[in-house]
């Protein structure tokens, strides 16, 4: 009876009422009419991954999208599209312009770290090496800015292999330094080159596909779009990569459980370098389109405090993604070129983001969702936890998840069922079992019996018989089938009464225990 | 060294002089066993009994065999004869069916088509891993389907179809259901919209394998190591279903699923899945009514006579209303048959003695070592000895490789002993529960077992088994103590089975002068009941050595006395409950479910019927005031003291495990006479359930009368008579004390006196 008035106090004090509003529309699903699913060409994707599903609390069946990313996709990519040409003045357009290099940089970049798990910090190297050799031959042999950008991968593509080949040997932190080198190398050549440019800080007078007598607002535009492209193909290339075979098989590799994916005969090896070379090829390209833009290349491109603040794009939006990478470099790039009135203390805001992510998020900015839920979820499970212990009842939010909703009285019945067996249990009581094996035994002990026998399948003891009339162990039913009882403990009984006995012990001690 | 598996099954159960027996075997570790025949004797290895006895019998077999892994095709399905590949079709086609899914979400499933897995080839309609209706369209490199929006729902009717456009590469599903007040688990009134039209460009055009068969319920598969196989096999029921070599629009879909026949443009196939019933039921031919009469057949015995889309509820029975039973059951885990090739073939030799005998196959050595034991019986081609040991093999297979107590969770609550595995137990289930089912299972999809079959290893069938429930030996092994009784007292016996009884009726029994059960013969067809009544009103003699005997209701068909039908109704001591309007077998088109309930409970025929059961401790008989009479007195010639059959291997006791009583109310003779009743029992052992009409409580041994056992002893015409033991545990008290004892002096006194033709002793004390 106590055990009744304890547990109408606890619901007094009470689990608060859940259930949530839905805030968005339902869609309904289509019923009777024909749902005509339209697809890309060519391809096996539809539009928008919608699922039909019946909702468990009305059984109505609601279309849900399922990824909402190519909606956010498509909304945000046409602001970047409209936004700067619309309301910019020249220098928000230019910095728009010099947004999307560094977003393509980035995306690309993403490919190496995220996909390939290179930990490469010569992307700019690769860009500028290209940016260089381009402009290079531009000025010294015409080269036109459309030949410039064909020419540019290549350059990528070689200083890539270059740079992979230590990869081979080298991982994480010893590779990171070594591409520093790369790149701090790279700077060193170019400025004591003097057919580079030394002494002009940079090698300019290339081709630009800007044509000339345009105006200067008609120059930016077209920059910009030009830009803007560069970076939608970079979009597309990640796409292709990270989310089709290459991804796919890299995806299997995580860092730590690389023997595992080459166990499952993945050479997950190949596809990394493979990665990384075409990340290098499309690096090279993207400098190319930088050399066409800025007529020429300049050493800043192998900078320090260039790579610096790359990483802090990267860092803040969060490794693995390409919507990181784009909003990462929005947000630097705003502060770096468009809020230039702050003053230095732009550079310290920026450290402060980066800094904050590095502590706060697990996973940059696009982290934030999912570590948001899954800081929720340790809350509420915290909270059900400290509940459970009082009351040992299934929680009402516990009770949503559970579609036979007579568990939960069935759970509720049990324990205050096994509550009152618990006061049967005695010495003598468990030496009744021993001696009345087979016969008559109290009205006591076997309400405690009838109890323990009619317990649900998974865990229930049962005895194996390793050799009969000789050695019996305990073992526990996993309750699904196919699946073998497991050994409960390393106990031998001689004889099937005693196992019988030793089940009835460990019942009794479970019962207590619980 | 690899680990030794033998498992090994026999074409036939029963056998005489003159016949040839086929062993098929299937081995693991090793590629050849070494084969004996022996002659079992004794199987229950309990201390305190005689121990497993067996002698070898000089036999050709006797040598080593070369033997291999056999596969097991589990499952039921329907496989349709297209020699001429009809249903290959290239160009338009339309797949429908009215299905009842019992498991849609358990993984791919195929509905029907002709649909190559381990090819991506052809075509099929079948639900995907989402547990949503899909079409699926191969041309052997690349699959691709079109899914239906909303999940399918268990239990429910639903008419579902699939049109393929090859000039737009255009598929279209449909889905409506079919729910009327009777034919589903849920009704109208829930409000899910179970309606689905979703249309897609495919980019693919299906390309048919020249092999490939067209299989209704499984599509073809494929490995390197097992060969051809059937895989995504379907569970729960399909109703008539069809093939159109056109694109069906909406309308003409609606039409088929009103029930219209499929339009004349395109037809190919409709198998009307009611077709052929007879009032003694249907077989597993599933015609088809369409132009070209592709007719299929189902493997692992699909359940018929089921309740189909368009059941009303009014007719129980498919006798009734054949045109709503078109309901098949399958089911993924179903296993009538292994069609295993044989291992080694024994012809049963004249001089062989009736007998229980088995193939011993044995391997390795040491640790590694093997045995299977193939049990079977031998009968006399002519019988000569006087007394027929009636081995209840029916009830075998009712029990045959019983996997309750991993999986069901009333078993402990039955039994009220925690149950005991051996190795072998755990290897079958681990293995997916490789050899089937028991007719106390549920199929994967909660489903009761109505068929079972010997024509698989039954690795519970054999001598030293101990049935997992009860931790001790239960029915084939138990029977042998009766056996061992019977060579031990030096009698004169042979061996006949159910398969024997059901086949040859009364003729079977007639030659011998009496007839021992054995310890459970629970399971029974129509021709083993007239039998049994035909040969005790001709002046028979019975000893009735059971508990709980004579109960279900089960069927064979003819052409396949291996595969046993029962179906277990809303009354008895069951596990599981045919779903309304499906009582009926189709092996025979009879009522299933006890026999008490179609007016023969066993009291009928032996005195006594099923009054409880419990295996926790089984008790002593007592004499009681009639057992002193005169006319029956010499019963119990040589046993001293009221209380008697305090021992026994099985439970220490003579009665229990399961027993019967005597009750005037279900037809006992009104003459039988209750020599002596067990002992109260625990509560363990509570009223059975057809008892029971209000639910009170002190139903147990410990309160009510009813529980008991009553060893009963009545007269039949022409100088018969049944002597019932009603008690499982009988048998199990006979080997005890070197079969010195009271139980087998009372037995002892019943033979010796059945022995004798003509009058039978003490019936000169009929003085009113």
């Amino acid at each position: 009876m106590s055990a009744f008035i304890q547990s109408n106090k606890a619901a007094a004090e009470g689990p608060s009422l859940i259930g949530r509003r839905r805030l968005l529309p339902r869609l309904r699903s289509h019923g009777g009419a024909l749902w005509r699913r339209w697809r890309y060409p060519f391809t096996r994707r539809t539009p928008l991954l919608i699922e039909t599903a019946y909702n468990p609390k009305t059984l109505a069946a609601e279309k849900e999208i399922v990824d909402k990313r190519p909606l956010y996709w498509i909304a945000g990519l046409l602001v970047l599209l409209v936004v700067p040409p619309v309301f910019g003045d020249n220098s928000f357009l230019s910095a728009a312009t010099v947004f999307a290099i560094y977003a393509a940089i980035n995306i690309v970049w993403m490919l190496m770290i995220g996909t390939a798990g290179i930990f490469s910090l010569a992307t700019l190297a690769v860009v500028g090496a290209a940016a260089y050799t381009v402009s290079y031959i531009s000025i010294h042999t015409g080269l036109p800015w459309w030949g410039m950008i064909a020419v540019s991968p290549l350059v990528g593509l070689l200083f890539g292999v270059l740079i992979a080949i230590p990869a081979i040997r080298l991982e994480g932190f010893y590779y990171a330094l070594l591409t520093v080198g790369i790149a701090d190398l790279c700077r060193e050549f170019v400025l004591q080159t003097q057919a580079l440019g030394a002494a002009s800080y940079g090698l300019y007078g290339a081709d630009t596909y800007v044509p000339k007598g345009i105006s200067e607002r008609g120059g930016l535009l077209l920059s910009f779009y030009a830009a803007f492209v560069v970076m939608l193909a970079a979009l597309a290339l990640y796409r292709m990569v990270n989310g089709q075979r290459l991804g796919l098989l890299l995806r299997t590799a995580p860092e730590g459980q690389e023997a595992f994916a080459a166990a499952l005969g993945i050479n997950y090896r190949a596809a990394r370098i493979q990665v990384f070379l075409i990340s290098s090829a499309a690096l090279g390209a993207i400098g190319g389109f930088y050399a066409t833009y800025f007529k020429g290349a300049s050493p800043a491109l192998f900078t320090m405090d260039s790579l610096l603040l790359l990483l802090a794009m990267i860092v803040i939006g969060g490794i693995g993604t390409a919507e990181g990478a784009v909003v990462g470099t929005l947000i630097v790039v705003l502060f770096d070129r468009v809020f230039i009135g702050l003053g230095p203390v732009r550079l310290i805001i920026i450290a402060m983001i980066m800094f904050g992510t590095v502590l706060f998020l697990r996973r940059g900015l696009f982290g934030i969702a999912p570590q948001f839920r899954a800081w929720r979820d340790k809350r509420r499970s915290e909270r059900r936890a400290l509940r459970t212990g009082e009351g040992d009842d299934i929680m009402p939010e516990d009770a949503t998840q559970i579609a036979d909703k007579q568990a939960i009285y069935t759970q509720r019945f049990d324990k205050q069922l096994r509550e009152e067996l618990k006061k049967l249990v005695t010495d003598e009581l468990i030496a009744e079992h021993r001696r009345t094996d087979g016969g008559r035994r109290s009205d006591a002990l076997e309400r405690i019996l009838t109890f323990f026998r009619r317990a649900e399948v998974a865990g229930k003891y049962a005895i194996l018989a390793e050799k009969p009339f000789a050695a019996y162990r305990i073992v526990a039913l996993s309750g699904k089938r196919g699946m073998p009882p497991r050994l409960v403990d390393d106990q031998v009984f001689a004889t099937q009464e005693e196992a019988q006995h030793g089940v009835f012990l460990k019942r009794i001690r479970d019962l207590l225990d619980s | 060294m690899a680990k030794i598996r033998i498992s090994a099954y026999t074409d036939k159960i029963s056998v005489k002089a003159g016949d040839t027996l086929s062993v098929m075997a299937s081995a693991e570790g090793t590629d050849s066993v070494h084969a004996a025949l022996v002659r079992l004797i004794h199987g229950d290895e309990h201390p305190d009994g005689p121990g497993f006895i067996e002698e070898k019998v000089a036999s050709p077999v006797e040598r080593d065999w070369p033997v291999r892994k056999q596969y097991v095709q589990k499952g039921n399905f329907l496989r349709v004869a297209d020699p001429k590949g009809q249903l290959a079709v290239a160009g338009a086609v339309t797949l429908h069916a009215y299905i009842f899914p019992t498991m849609p979400n358990d993984g791919r499933q195929a509905i029907l088509g002709r649909w190559s897995v381990d090819g991506t080839r052809g075509c099929a309609l079948g639900i995907g891993a989402s547990g949503r209706l899909e079409f699926w369209v191969g041309d052997g490199t690349a699959a691709d389907s079109v899914t239906a929006e909303v999940p399918l729902i268990a239990r429910v009717w639903y008419f579902v179809a699939a049109s393929f456009d090859p000039a737009t590469r255009t598929a279209t599903i449909y889905q409506e259901p079919v729910i009327n007040r009777y034919n589903s688990l849920l009704s109208k009134i829930v409000p899910y919209d179970y309606r689905s039209h979703v249309s897609q460009v495919l980019r693919v055009r299906p390309a048919h394998g020249p092999d490939t068969p067209f299989l209704i319920g499984g599509a073809s598969d494929h490995n390197p190591s097992r060969g051809g196989f059937v895989s995504a096999l379907y569970s729960g029921k399909i109703d008539r279903c069809g093939v159109q070599a056109a694109v069906l629009d909406r309308a003409a879909l609606d039409a088929i699923r009103n029930g219209v026949r499929p339009p004349e443009a395109g037809f190919l196939a409709y198998w009307d899945t009611t077709e052929g019933y007879t009032d003694r039921g249907i077989g597993d031919e599933v015609r088809d009514t369409g132009p070209h009469a592709l007719h299929a057949v189902g493997i692992n015995r699909p359940v018929r006579c089921q309740t189909g889309w368009n059941w009303a509820g009014r007719n129980d029975c498919f006798r009734l209303a054949p045109k709503e039973f078109g309901g098949i059951e399958f089911h993924n885990d179903a296993l009538t048959d292994c069609h295993w090739q044989p291992t080694l073939t024994l012809d049963i030799p004249a001089d062989l003695k009736s007998g229980v005998y088995a193939v011993k196959l044995t391997a390795g050595d040491g640790q590694s070592a093997a045995e299977e034991y193939t049990t079977f019986f031998v009968r006399a081609a002519t019988p000569r000895a006087p007394i027929c040991l009636l081995m209840p093999t029916a009830s075998y297979l009712a029990y045959a490789n019983f996997q309750g107590a991993f999986d069901g969770a009333f078993l402990q609550s039955i039994t009220a002993v925690t149950p005991v595995f051996a190795e072998v137990d755990i290897e079958v289930y681990k293995n997916d529960v490789e050899f089937g089912l028991s007719t106390y299972d549920t199929h994967n999809d909660g489903s009761g077992v109505c068929h079972s079959s010997y024509h698989r290893p039954l690795f519970n069938m054999r001598p030293k088994y101990r049935f997992t429930g009860v931790g001790g030996v239960w029915q084939f092994p138990a029977d042998l103590s009766i056996v061992a009784w019977l060579e031990h007292m030096k009698y004169d016996y042979e061996i006949l089975t159910d398969e024997d009884l059901h086949r040859d009726g009364v003729a079977a029994l007639k030659p011998y002068s009496m007839v021992l059960n054995a310890t459970h013969c629970e399971y029974y067809s129509e021709p083993m009941m007239d039998a049994t009544e035909d040969y005790l009103a001709g002046g028979g003699r019975l000893l009735y050595l059971s508990g709980n005997g004579y109960y279900w209701v089960v069927g064979f068909r003819p052409d396949e006395p291996w595969v046993m039908e029962v179906r277990k109704l809303e009354a008895g001591s069951r596990a599981w409950q045919a779903r309304a309007g499906e009582h009926y077998l189709a092996s025979t088109g009879e009522r299933s479910g006890l026999w008490r309930h179609r007016n023969r409970a066993p009291q009928k025929l032996v005195g006594t019927g099923f009054s409880s059961e419990g295996m926790d401790g089984s008790v002593p008989y007592r004499r009681m005031p009639d057992g002193y009479h005169r006319s029956v007195s010499w019963i119990f010639a040589g046993v001293e003291g009221e209380v008697f059959g305090d021992f026994g291997l099985a439970g220490g006791g003579a009665a229990g495990i399961e027993i019967d009583r005597y009750d005037l109310a279900q037809g006992t003779p009104p003459h039988a006479r209750i020599l002596a009743s067990s002992e109260p029992f625990t509560d363990n052992y509570p009223l059975v359930q057809e008892d029971i009409m209000f639910m009170t409580p002190g139903l147990g041994g410990t309160q009510h009368p009813w529980v008991r056992a009553d060893m009963t002893y009545f007269t039949t015409p022409e100088h018969g008579a049944v002597f019932s033991a009603s008690s499982i545990a009988w048998g199990s008290a006979l080997p005890c004390h070197k079969f010195d004892n009271s139980v087998s002096r009372i037995m002892k006194n019943v033979v010796d006196a059945f022995l004798k033709p003509g009058l039978l002793p003490g019936s000169e004390f009929d003085a009113k």
